[in-house]
C-alpha cells in the first residue's frame, strides 16, 4: 500500500521534471506586469509571444537554425553511412583505434574545440560564415551518428542483401529496395541525434559564427542576459516546440531505451 | 584469375575507403583545432612573427599570480560542482532503478517522457530553472501564497549564487534520467533468470536487490557517471546561464580569457582549455576502462 | 538447359588455417538435382556462394554452360539461392516478395499477379498473397521462398540446407515439393545439406565433399551402397572396416579368414567394408561367422543395434528384424556375407 503510494508521487515528481519548463514558459511568457508575488498571472497576455514570433530576427534565427540543423544531417548521414557500416559489419585490425578517435571529440570541452577551430576558420574565409558553423558541428554530430548506425548494422543480417542480389538487383538496387527499409528506424534516430545536436548548439556556433551567423540559441542567450523575462520565456518556447513536435513524430522509433543508453549522448 | 586478382585488391580498399570520409573529416576539423590549440597556448602565433615555444602560458596560470588565483579557484569550483552532480545523479538514478526497475522495464510511454526530457536543450533547461529558482521565481511565490517568506530576500539564493547550486540542480535533473535510462538498458539486457534463480536460492526482494541487481548495474553506473562528470566540466552554457562572475567554471573562465585582445591571455586561455581537456580524457578514458572492466 | 561446371576452385580464409576449397571440380548435368553432402563447415555453403558470386574463389572457374561466370556480377547470374532461412522481406507480403524478382525486371502488374498466384499453386500455398512473413510457418515461408526463387526463371537453383531448420515431418513434405518442382520445371539445382536421408532422398546424383574437394559422386543407390572410399563409407554410415591381406577369394584378417567376392588380383593389402544392416548376428557357428561377444544393445525404433566386440575391434550391427534378447556378454557369433564385402580406398 505505502509501495504503491510511494510509486504515485514518484510518477508524479518525474511528470513535474518534464512539464515544469513548459508551464513555466507559459507562465512568464504569456503574461505582462507578472511581477512577484503573483503566482497566477493577473493579466494574461499574447503579446509578447505574438510580437516575438513575428519579429525579423527571431524568423532569421528559426529559418537559420533549421538550415544548419539540416545540412549537418544530411552531411553527417552521408559521410557516416560507410564509415557505419564497415565497422558494425567488417572485421578488421585497429577497430578500436576508430572508435577511440570518433569518441575522443566528443568529450573534449567544446570551449576546446572551438577556440582551437578560430584561427584555422577565420584564416580559410569560414568563420561567420554558415557553412563554416555547419563544419564544426559536425565535430560533436558524426561520432553519435557513426555509432547509432555501426550499432544497427551490427545486428543487422546480410542474407536479406544476398537474396535480392541473386534474384537479380543490383547493388544499388539492393541499397533502396532492402537496406534502407530494413535500417530505417535506425536512419530516423540517427538523424535525429544529428539534428538535436546541432539545433543546441551555442558556444560552437558563437566562437565560430562570431555573431554574423545568427542561430536560435545564440538568439536566445543574447535574450537570456537582457533580463526580460517575457521574452525569454516565449523564446526559449519557439526554441523547443519544434524538439518536442519532431520526437512525438517519431516516437515509435525511439521506443526502446537501447536507444540512449547505448549511445551514451548528453545533450 | 586476373579477376580474382581484382577483387582482393578491391576487397582491401573497402574497409579503409569507407572509413576515410568520415575519419578524414574528424582529422581534419577536430585534429586541427588539436594541433592549434596546443601550438597557441606555447606561444606559437607564425602570422605575428612568434615562433618560439614557451611554457609561460601555463607556469602563469598555475603559478603565475593573478591569473594562478582566478585558475585554481575556477578549477576547484569545476571540481566541485562536478563531483556533487555526478555522485547526486548517480545515487538517484541508482535509488530509481533499485525502487522502481522492474516496472520501469515494461513502461514505454514512461521511457517516452524520459527521451523528451532528455532531448530538452541544455540551456533551456538551465533558463527554466532559473525562472523557476529565481528569489523572485515561481518557487518563491510558491512559498509566499503558502506564508512561508514575506519578500523575495527570504526566499535562498540558489541560482547565481555563490556555491553554484542552481549549477548543480541543473545538472541533477538533466542527468538522472540519463543515467537512468543506462541503467534500464543494462537491466534490459541481462536474463531476467538471474533473480528467478536468486529467489529460487532464497533471496529476498532487498537480497536480490543487493546481491543480484547492484553488481550488474555498477560497472555501467560508474562508467556512464565518469562520462557525465567529463560532460559538465567541460560545459558551457548552464554554468553561463546560472552561474555568477565569481566564481566561475573554468570554460566560462577560459572563454573570458581567449576573448581578451591581449595574446598572452588568449595563450592563457588556450592553455586553460587544453588543460581542461586532458583532464576531461582522462576521466573519459578511465569510464571506458571500467565499463570494459563491466562487461567482461 | 543449363550444365554447371565447377573447375578446380580453391578458395582459403584468413581466419582457417586449412583451405575451404583444394581443387574441387563438379559436373551438374542440366536438368539434374546433384545434392553436395559433407559435414557442418566443410565449404559446402561457399561453393554455393562461389557460384552466385557473392564470394569470389582464388582460383578456378565457374561455368554456366559454355560461358565462364567469373566476371558476371551476381545479379546478372540467373543462378538463385535459397539458404537455411527463408530471408522473406518482412516489409512487404508475400505477393511483393514472390514479385519481387520480377518487379526488378519491369514485369507489368497483371503479369506479376498471375505468376504469383502460378507459384503459389506451384508450391501448394494457395491464396495467401496478402499476408505477411511473420504469420507464415516455418515450413510455409520456405514454400514461398521457393516460390519467389523460382519465379524468375533461375538458370541454376542452389539449395543451402533449406529444411534443416525445420520440424522432421514439414521437413519430408517439403523434400518431396522440392523434387517434385524441380522435375516439373526441369531446372539444373544443387542441393547443399549434412543430412544423407536428404542428400540420398533427393537426389539424381550424390557427391560427397571431404577435405575441400569431392571424395565420391554416384548415384544415391551406389555411392551408398557401394561408396569408393573408406572415407566416404563413414559418411555413409559403415562403421565396420575388415583391413588384411587378399589372396584369391580369401581375406585374411587378424582375427580370422573370411570369404570374400575375389576378383583374382594379385595378393595384396586391403580393407574391405560392409554396411551394418547387412551383417547377421547368430548365436552358432556359419560360414564367414567370427566369434565375437556382445557389448551393448540399443532399441531405435525401426532398428535395433547390437554392438559386438571381436578381439580389440568393436563391430556394429543394426538388425531391421527382431532377434531373440540377449544378455550383454553373451559369445555370439557375427555374420560377414560374401556378396555384401567390398573393398574401399583408404
Amino acid at each position: 500500500m505505502i509501495r504503491q503510494f510511494v510509486w504515485n508521487i514518484f510518477l508524479v515528481l518525474a511528470g513535474l521534471l518534464l512539464f515544469a519548463p513548459v508551464v513555466i514558459f507559459g507562465l512568464y511568457g504569456f503574461s505582462t506586469r507578472y511581477f512577484y508575488p503573483q503566482l497566477i498571472p493577473s493579466y494574461w497576455s499574447a503579446t509578447t509571444f505574438l510580437r516575438q514570433l513575428t519579429d525579423a530576427r527571431t524568423r532569421q534565427a528559426l529559418i537559420l537554425s533549421l538550415e544548419i540543423g539540416t545540412v549537418v544531417s544530411c552531411l553527417s548521414l552521408l559521410v557516416g553511412y560507410p564509415a557505419a557500416r564497415t565497422l558494425g559489419m567488417r572485421p578488421f585490425r585497429g577497430k578500436s583505434v576508430v572508435y577511440m578517435l570518433l569518441f575522443v571529440p566528443t568529450v573534449v570541452p567544446p570551449v576546446a574545440t572551438g577556440i582551437g577551430l578560430n584561427i584555422l576558420f577565420l584564416r580559410t574565409g569560414l568563420a561567420g560564415t554558415v557553412l563554416g558553423v555547419a563544419l564544426v558541428h559536425l565535430v560533436p554530430v558524426l561520432p553519435y551518428v557513426v555509432f547509432t548506425l555501426s550499432s544497427v548494422f551490427a545486428r543487422y543480417d546480410p542474407h536479406y542483401e544476398y537474396q535480392a542480389l541473386v534474384l537479380g538487383a543490383s547493388r544499388v538496387q539492393v541499397f533502396w529496395t532492402v537496406t534502407l527499409p530494413l535500417i530505417f528506424p535506425g536512419i530516423v534516430v540517427a538523424t535525429l541525434f544529428a539534428f538535436l545536436i546541432s539545433w543546441s548548439q551555442y558556444l560552437l556556433t558563437f566562437l565560430i559564427g562570431g555573431g554574423q551567423v545568427i542561430t536560435l540559441p545564440i538568439l536566445l542567450f543574447s535574450t537570456v542576459s537582457g533580463g526580460n523575462p517575457q521574452a525569454t520565456a516565449v523564446l526559449s518556447l519557439i526554441f523547443v516546440a519544434p524538439v518536442v513536435v519532431i520526437l512525438i513524430a517519431t516516437s515509435r522509433y525511439l521506443a526502446t531505451d537501447r536507444v540512449h543508453g547505448q549511445s551514451g549522448i548528453t545533450l | 584469375m586476373a579477376h580474382a586478382r581484382r577483387y582482393i585488391w578491391w576487397q582491401r580498399l573497402v574497409v579503409p575507403l569507407t572509413l576515410a570520409p568520415a575519419l578524414g573529416l574528424i582529422a581534419v576539423l577536430f585534429g586541427t583545432s588539436v594541433l592549434y590549440g596546443v601550438a597557441q597556448s606555447l606561444g606559437y602565433l607564425p602570422f605575428l612573427g612568434q615562433t618560439a615555444l614557451t611554457l609561460s602560458a601555463y607556469r602563469n596560470i598555475l603559478g603565475g599570480a593573478n591569473v594562478a588565483h582566478d585558475f585554481w579557484i575556477s578549477f576547484g569550483f569545476s571540481l566541485w560542482v562536478c563531483c556533487a552532480a555526478t555522485l547526486l545523479a548517480g545515487a538517484g538514478a541508482l535509488l530509481v532503478v533499485m525502487l522502481y526497475g522492474d516496472r520501469l522495464r515494461g513502461a514505454t510511454r514512461g521511457l517516452m517522457i524520459l527521451n523528451i526530457n532528455l532531448s530538452f536543450p541544455h540551456l533551456v533547461w538551465a533558463i527554466g530553472l532559473s525562472l523557476l529558482l529565481a528569489q523572485s521565481g515561481l518557487l518563491a511565490r510558491v512559498a509566499t501564497a503558502l506564508h512561508l517568506i514575506g519578500m523575495p530576500a527570504d526566499f535562498p539564493v540558489l541560482v547565481r549564487d555563490r556555491y553554484g547550486i542552481g549549477i548543480i540542480l541543473d545538472y541533477i535533473t538533466k542527468e538522472t534520467p540519463f543515467l537512468v535510462l543506462i541503467l534500464l538498458s543494462i537491466l534490459r539486457s541481462q536474463p531476467d533468470a538471474f533473480g528467478v534463480v536468486a529467489q529460487n536460492l532464497g533471496a529476498t526482494r532487498w537480497q536480490r536487490l543487493r546481491y543480484v541487481t547492484l553488481p550488474l548495474v555498477l560497472p555501467g553506473l560508474s562508467a556512464g557517471a565518469l562520462l557525465v562528470f567529463a560532460y559538465v566540466f567541460g560545459a558551457y552554457e548552464v554554468p553561463a546561464v546560472l552561474g555568477v562572475q565569481f566564481p566561475r567554471m573554468l570554460s566560462v573562465l577560459a572563454l573570458e580569457f581567449f576573448s581578451n585582445p591581449d595574446l598572452h591571455s588568449r595563450a592563457e586561455g588556450m592553455a586553460i582549455s587544453v588543460i581542461m581537456a586532458l583532464v576531461v580524457l582522462v576521466v573519459a578514458l578511465l569510464g571506458r576502462v571500467v565499463s570494459n572492466w563491466g562487461a567482461s | 538447359m543449363t550444365r554447371v561446371v565447377l573447375d578446380r576452385l580453391h578458395k582459403s580464409f584468413p581466419t582457417q588455417p586449412t583451405p575451404v576449397l583444394a581443387g574441387l571440380s563438379l559436373d551438374v548435368h542440366s536438368g539434374e538435382l546433384v545434392a553436395l553432402l559433407g559435414p557442418s563447415g566443410s565449404g559446402k555453403s561457399t561453393v554455393l556462394k562461389i557460384i552466385t558470386g557473392i564470394e569470389q574463389p582464388d582460383s578456378g572457374d565457374v561455368r554456366l554452360g559454355e560461358q565462364s561466370l567469373l566476371h558476371v556480377p551476381p545479379h546478372q547470374r540467373g543462378a538463385v539461392l535459397m539458404f537455411q532461412k527463408a530471408y522473406l522481406f518482412p516489409f512487404l507480403n508475400v505477393a511483393d516478395n514472390i514479385g519481387f524478382g520480377l518487379k526488378l525486371r519491369g514485369a507489368s502488374k497483371q503479369q506479376m499477379r498471375s505468376e504469383v498466384g502460378r507459384m503459389l499453386e506451384l508450391v501448394e500455398l494457395p491464396g495467401i498473397e496478402r499476408k505477411f512473413p511473420g504469420q507464415l510457418s516455418g515450413g510455409q515461408q520456405q514454400r514461398v521462398a521457393l516460390a519467389r526463387a523460382l519465379v524468375v526463371e533461375p538458370r541454376v537453383l542452389l539449395l543451402d540446407e533449406p529444411l534443416s531448420s525445420l520440424d522432421t515431418a514439414i521437413r519430408h513434405t517439403l523434400q518431396e515439393t522440392i523434387r517434385r518442382v524441380q522435375r516439373e520445371l526441369d531446372i539444373t539445382t544443387l542441393l547443399v545439406t549434412h543430412d544423407l536421408q536428404e542428400a540420398i532422398a533427393m537426389s539424381d546424383r550424390t557427391a560427397l565433399l571431404l577435405d575441400g574437394m569431392i571424395e565420391a559422386i554416384d548415384r544415391p543407390e551406389a555411392l551408398f551402397q557401394r561408396p569408393p572410399t573408406q572415407a566416404a563409407a563413414r559418411f555413409m554410415g559403415i562403421s565396420t572396416f575388415v583391413t588384411g591381406q587378399v589372396e584369391g577369394a580369401q581375406l585374411l584378417a587378424p582375427w580370422g579368414a573370411l570369404q570374400v567376392a575375389g576378383d583374382g588380383e594379385r595378393p595384396h593389402a586391403a580393407t574391405f567394408a560392409i554396411r551394418p544392416e547387412h551383417l547377421r548376428l547368430l548365436d552358432a557357428s556359419a560360414p564367414n561367422a567370427v566369434p565375437g561377444a556382445l557389448q551393448d544393445v540399443v532399441y531405435n525404433g525401426e532398428f535395433t543395434l547390437y554392438r559386438v566386440a571381436i578381439g580389440a575391434d568393436d563391430v556394429r550391427i543394426k538388425a531391421y528384424q527382431a532377434v531373440p534378447h540377449q544378455p550383454v556378454g553373451t559369445p555370439v557369433y557375427v555374420q560377414f556375407p560374401p556378396e555384401h564385402l567390398f573393398e574401399v580406398l583408404v
